[in-house]
């Protein structure tokens, strides 16, 4: 009896209460989940492209924003700041590309999954080395003051980041519907020989791909070091772009914003109503635990294809 | 051979391939040369090593010994870009199309290559690269005609029926304007019409622009209509490579057909 008051009955009369409370939960948790996109969107950017389920994206998010970061505090004026990380992950992109991926192309996936588990521990060493193991605030002058809107309460900053979100979602799809270059893209995720046979170079559309992950998450790194702080935890929270990729499929871009919305406003909805009946602390596992259900019943996720086995 | 029709000096020549997969030997020591403007038909019992030979000429597989000659520079393997870039396109036996992508795109995407920039190039200046875009997008209309294909420009190539995508594969290679084309059975599944309509163009690519072709072919009828020379493949071996009437009272050949030991 009392377990059914804590699942059901009290988060049900707590929701019912006030409605706007909920709406406000959602929203909050909505962008947050912008962030978990982000993250697995440059995960499924690499996969798509390559095959390769790239373990080091979370890593880059903090090793763009540490860079990021690090020269701002040396007194870089904003702008330089940024378009020399951009340059810098698009050097990494080139360095990946030739220092990982070429000597290891046609090996098996497993084997360069490892391959980025060993950039993980490269970049989270050189990251230390270079900028220091401190938790740096990043502020950038984004607003951050709580704002009414018809009712409901936002955080401001939370509204710029999904709005920024959208943008650099905005030009990546016309990035890959409108140009050559995206179509090779396209061409290379969906058929990698026969994008061979036509001549579309590997090597270049690698570069390409590990360059935009790279800045999709410097933007992810920003957003969230604005709000964290820039520490290596940032590495940890992009884990949360696992469940976010099995629940989107993990080669399906929209699926990666709408999963990570999924989660992100699922897991705070669950935290707020039915934390108490748990003892708190939900948040950590929700997402886990809706990504099983998910693989229970939908394994190839919200957009990916179905999988039919060939017998 | 189905015109008077002169043909040219080698335009490629692959020289002892010997190929294999573990102890699957799918190549022993085959000489193959490929001539100016031919229609070359390579023809063989299943497993007989005719695709591995086409992967071989377009540097989808390494062979661990022989040589091949294109155009005068003799390499030990060939790469895929690299054959690209100098004018050998291809299609695959299972269709190999960029599924999601509509007939357009997969046509325009033969035409990466003849792309005066490169891709990193193209990813930086939008505007020029889409006034190049532009002209090659004519260049694709032309094929897309000469196939007849324009009602389909639009639709995503995974909805099309099979025949109609082997057409769209074929528009795909065409778009690279190869010196060589490679075709692996490019009639299979296709009813009585849809191989007409393919023999024709074919056919006629290979009047009207000069096209060197090797295709893979099981229907015998067509490959005797089409072709001005066969290779014969059996178990990794070539045993015959002449004229199509030759051939095809070739004793050895009757055999492997007809499956007859090997000795
Ligand atoms: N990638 C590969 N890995 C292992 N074995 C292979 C590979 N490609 C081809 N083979 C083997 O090499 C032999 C020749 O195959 P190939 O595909 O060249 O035959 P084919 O003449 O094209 O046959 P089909 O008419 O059935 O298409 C077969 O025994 C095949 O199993
Ligand atoms: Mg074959």
């Amino acid at each position: 009896m009392e377990l059914l008051h804590a699942l059901v009955i009290d988060p049900i009369g707590a929701i019912a209460d006030n409605p706007e409370f909920l709406l406000e939960v959602v929203i909050g948790g909505l962008l947050t989940g912008v962030m978990y996109s982000l993250v697995a969107l440059g995960f499924v950017l690499i996969y798509k492209a390559s095959g390769i389920f790239n373990f080091a994206q979370g890593v880059m998010v903090l090793f763009a924003a540490l860079c990021f970061v690090g020269q701002l505090q040396l007194g870089m004026p904003l702008v330089m700041a940024l378009l020399s990380t951009v340059a810098i992950m698009i050097a990494l992109a080139f360095v990946i590309e030739r220092v990982v991926l070429r000597p290891l192309v046609n090996q098996e996936p497993i084997i360069l999954f490892m391959a980025t588990i060993g950039i993980t521990f490269f970049l989270t060493g050189l990251g230390q080395l270079v900028w220091g193991g401190d938790v740096k605030t990043l502020d950038i002058g984004l607003p951050k003051d709580p704002l009414i809107i018809g009712g409901v309460l936002v955080n401001e900053f939370d509204l710029t980041a999904a709005a920024v979100a959208g943008l650099l979602v905005a030009g990546l799809a016309l990035f890959f519907q409108k140009t050559s270059i995206g179509r090779a893209l396209r061409a290379v995720a969906d058929d990698h020989q026969a994008a061979l046979s036509v001549g579309i170079p590997l090597k270049t559309i690698w570069v390409i791909v590990w360059s935009v992950a790279g800045i999709v998450g410097l933007v992810a790194g920003i957003m969230w070091g604005t709000n964290l702080g820039v520490q290596f935890s940032l590495a940890l929270v992009a884990l949360k772009a696992l469940p976010v990729l099995i629940l989107g499929g993990f080669t399906s871009i929209p699926g990666a914003i709408v999963g990570g919305l999924i989660v992100g406003a699922g897991e705070k909805v669950a935290e707020v109503f039915w934390g108490p009946a748990f003892g708190g602390a939900i948040e950590d596992w929700f997402a886990y635990v809706l990504a099983l259900v998910f693989l229970l019943f939908r394994p190839q996720g919200l957009f990916g294809e179905r999988i039919i086995e060939r017998v | 051979m189905q015109n008077g029709k002169t043909l040219g000096e080698p335009l490629l020549e692959a020289r002892e391939i010997s190929l294999s997969f573990g102890g699957v030997k799918a190549l022993r020591g085959v000489s193959l040369a490929i001539r100016r403007h031919e229609i070359l038909a390579i023809i063989g019992p299943n497993g007989a090593g005719k695709t591995s030979m086409l992967n071989v000429v377009n540097g989808f597989y390494h062979p661990q010994q022989g040589t091949i000659t294109f155009k005068g520079e003799t390499r030990r393997a060939m790469r895929p870009h690299q054959a690209a870039a100098q004018g050998i396109a291809r299609t695959f036996q299972n269709v190999a199309l960029f599924k999601g992508m509509t007939t357009l795109d997969n046509i325009m995407t033969g035409r990466l290559l003849r792309m005066k920039r490169g891709l990193l190039w193209q990813a930086l200046y939008w505007g020029p690269a889409e006034r190049e875009e532009l002209a090659h997008r004519e260049a694709v209309e032309k094929i897309i005609d000469f196939l007849e294909i324009q009602a389909i420009r639009k639709i995503p190539v995974g909805r099309l029926p099979y025949g109609l995508q082997k057409r769209v594969e074929l528009g795909r290679a065409l778009a690279m304007e190869p010196e060589l084309l490679l075709l692996d059975e490019p009639m299979a599944g296709m009813n009585v019409e849809e191989k007409e309509d393919m023999c024709r163009f074919i056919l006629d690519v290979n009047d009207e622009f000069g096209t060197t072709i090797a295709l893979i072919e099981h229907d015998m009828g067509v490959v005797m209509d089409i072709s001005d020379r066969v290779a014969v493949l059996d178990y990794g071996r070539k045993i015959a490579d002449g004229p199509p009437d030759a051939v095809r009272a070739d004793q050895a050949v009757i055999d492997a057909y007809l499956g007859v030991s090997h000795g």
